[in-house]
């Protein structure tokens, strides 16, 4: 049978290596050779010189940042994440598709133009800002409008990845559970969360590496601040701009690592959701 | 526990799915609640369970309101049409679960629930599959195991929603009596959704025919299959033949004359008679169509005198001594009619 197949639809030898060739070429030119020269200059200079620029004052408050911005935008989309896309794929309400639309903002909107969103909002000419400098909060320039950037460009990941599953799995799960006495709560982390936890951590995931990574957003409300509003990403410009290659090919090292990092972890738990969702369907046919 | 569903009315955008429905349920009575889809069966049957709130109307366990307890408060045990069975949860754990999600103080200890739990999966047969998942198992062993994860927190009520819907013909039988048996030994106040016939007139105490939204009949099997009021009843409750006529009241079996203006007379296949001669009494002419030997009774489609195709039911034994050939000119003799009257309709 599979000979079959091949011969049928297969090519010739010489067009499969052309193609193939032409992959692995461009995989390689795009892809591992920034990668490997990413690592290469970041050890140019030794790994004296690596561990230092890492561990500068500049670097070190960059690195916090970042972790700190992550450490709150990820939660929180997870928790609007799951409840949008909860509300989303199990209850029908006026102006559903229009949450969609919403929720896809983000996607479809220039990062620089939400993080100019927010300094127009916020910024000291911005419609809050005379309020907000009367009460004496900074947002833009400072921390909370780096945080709110990096929350409004990470919010879809998580409802985004959510929604198919719910949408697949029906409620018929809960009105069992909630039927057989169990509360609301109850129903939630024993029945529902069990079912979409792939899923789940496969979206949370992917709003991490966005988190992490985003420069544009996050780069029009920081203002540059070094050792006070400096994300990874920035810092990397910012070294790089004063040509410390060593050092901004150091940090950006670390930014390369949670990208492969996520991709592994991506791939592992991408398989089991997916599996998760074609269990889902086929659980849904064969009971029709 | 007795169920009453008094005046329920619900909507579903333009659709009504019930028109001002009312239902008695005995305390300890299988009912069967019959009718095609679309009838409003279901929706009724979540209204009771309190998965779907009434527009208007109240329902009354042991003539207590329920109207707004949701089904947390109500303690129905409900089985699906799907099973809904935990799909992350083993046979075992499934059970279990209404146990395990009381709050601490009524919760049983641990050995009691594994007790309980063995207890049912005795019930159910299935104790050596106590550690399978649910898509390890077959359609009607999900079925039981949904029926003991039903029955596990002690419900006073159950209902099960077209709950052989989804199996193959061999298994439903096979299910359909163990659930009755199973009531026999529990006497517990069950409802259970249909569209089979076979399965109310066999499996319940009482029927209660749906259409529409309404119900159209409630009684025992024997009375609504005898006994129908409405045509619909008679009509949902096995094969039959519908001629319009009109008929002379004076007469003992009254005669069939075609008007489409008629009456609504009703005869049921096997009601019918075939004869060669005119053997005196109500009768009317007809040619054999086709004739089909096969099972248990013989089926012949004939047409009649005035052109409308007629069912004939015969014994094997009947067909044998009549020798009956296609294209035949026959005599078919109705031994009872249902006819209702125009006005009634």
């Amino acid at each position: 049978m599979r000979r079959v197949a091949t011969a049928a639809t297969g090519e010739s030898a010489a067009v499969r290596w052309i193609l193939i060739g032409v992959a692995v070429f461009f995989l390689g030119l795009f892809i591992f050779l920034p990668l490997a020269i990413v690592f290469s200059e970041a050890f140019a200079k030794g790994l004296g010189v690596y561990w230092a620029s890492l561990r500068t004052p500049d670097a070190l408050s960059a690195i916090r940042l970042t972790l700190l911005a992550a450490g709150i935008a990820v939660p929180l989309n997870l928790v609007f994440g799951v409840a949008a896309a909860w509300a989303i794929g199990k209850f029908e309400f006026a102006g559903k598709s229009l949450l969609i639309t919403l929720i896809d903002l983000p996607f479809s909107v220039s990062p620089v133009v939400s993080g100019l969103i927010y300094v127009l909002l916020f910024g000291f000419q911005g419609l809050l800002g005379p309020w907000l400098a009367r009460h004496d909060l900074q947002v833009i320039f400072a921390v909370p409008g780096i945080v709110l950037a990096t929350i409004f460009v990470t919010f879809p990941f998580v409802a985004r990845e959510l929604i198919p599953l719910l949408q697949a799995q029906g409620q018929e799960e809960e009105e069992a559970a909630i039927a057989l006495g169990a509360s609301g709560w109850q129903t939630f982390f024993r029945v529902s969360l069990p079912n979409i936890k792939w899923g789940l951590l496969y979206g949370v995931i992917l709003c991490n590496a966005r988190a992490m990574g985003e420069f544009g957003a996050v780069s029009v409300v920081s203002g540059h601040i070094r050792g006070r509003t400096n994300t990874m990403p920035l810092h990397v410009e910012i070294l790089y701009n004063e040509y410390q290659f060593a050092a901004a090919f150091a940090v950006a090292s670390l930014l390369a690592l949670l990208a492969l990092a996520t991709l592994v972890a991506k791939t592992v738990v991408e398989w089991r959701a997916r599996r998760q969702l074609a269990e889902s369907a086929l659980w849904n046919g064969e009971a029709v | 526990m007795s169920i009453e569903a008094q005046n329920i009315t619900k909507k579903f955008g333009q659709f009504t799915a019930l028109d001002n429905v009312s239902l008695e349920i005995p305390s300890g009575e299988l009912v069967a609640l019959l009718g095609p889809s679309g009838s409003g069966k279901t929706t009724l049957l979540r209204i009771i369970a309190g998965l779907e709130f009434a527009d208007s109307g109240t329902v009354l366990f042991d003539g207590e309101d329920t109207t707004d307890q949701t089904a947390r408060d109500r303690r129905v045990g409900f089985v699906f049409q799907h099973y809904a069975l935990f799909r992350h949860m083993t046979v075992f754990e499934n059970i279990a679960f209404g146990l395990r999600v009381r709050p601490r103080s009524m919760r049983p200890s641990k050995e009691k629930i594994r007790a309980k739990v063995d207890e049912l999966l005795k019930l159910i047969q299935l104790k050596n599959l106590a550690g399978r998942y649910p898509s390890q198992l077959s359609g009607g062993q999900r079925q039981r195991v949904a029926l003991a994860r039903a029955l596990a927190v002690e419900p006073s009520v159950l209902l099960l929603d077209e709950p052989f819907g989804s199996l193959d013909a061999k298994v439903r039988l096979e299910l359909r009596r163990w659930l009755r048996q199973l009531h026999d030994e529990v006497h517990i106040t069950s409802v259970f959704v249909t569209h089979d016939q076979d399965e109310a007139l066999e499996v319940s105490d009482r029927i209660a025919v749906m259409n529409e939204g309404r119900i159209e009949q409630v009684g025992s099997p024997d009375e609504v299959y005898h006994r129908p009021i409405t045509p619909f009843v008679y009509n949902f409750l096995g094969n039959v033949n519908l001629f319009h006529g009109r008929i002379n009241e004076d007469e003992d079996t009254p005669a069939i004359h075609d008007a489409a203006t008629g009456d609504l007379v009703y005869v049921r296949p096997h009601l019918l008679e075939i004869h060669r001669q005119p053997n005196g009494g109500a009768n009317f002419r007809a040619t054999i169509k086709h004739i089909n030997s096969a099972g248990p009774l013989v089926k012949i489609e004939a047409l009649t005198e005035w052109g409308a195709p007629v069912h004939v039911e015969l014994s094997q034994e009947k067909f044998g001594e009549l020798q009956l050939a296609k294209d035949e000119a026959v005599f078919i003799i109705p031994k009872e009619l249902k006819v209702f009257h125009k006005k009634v309709v």
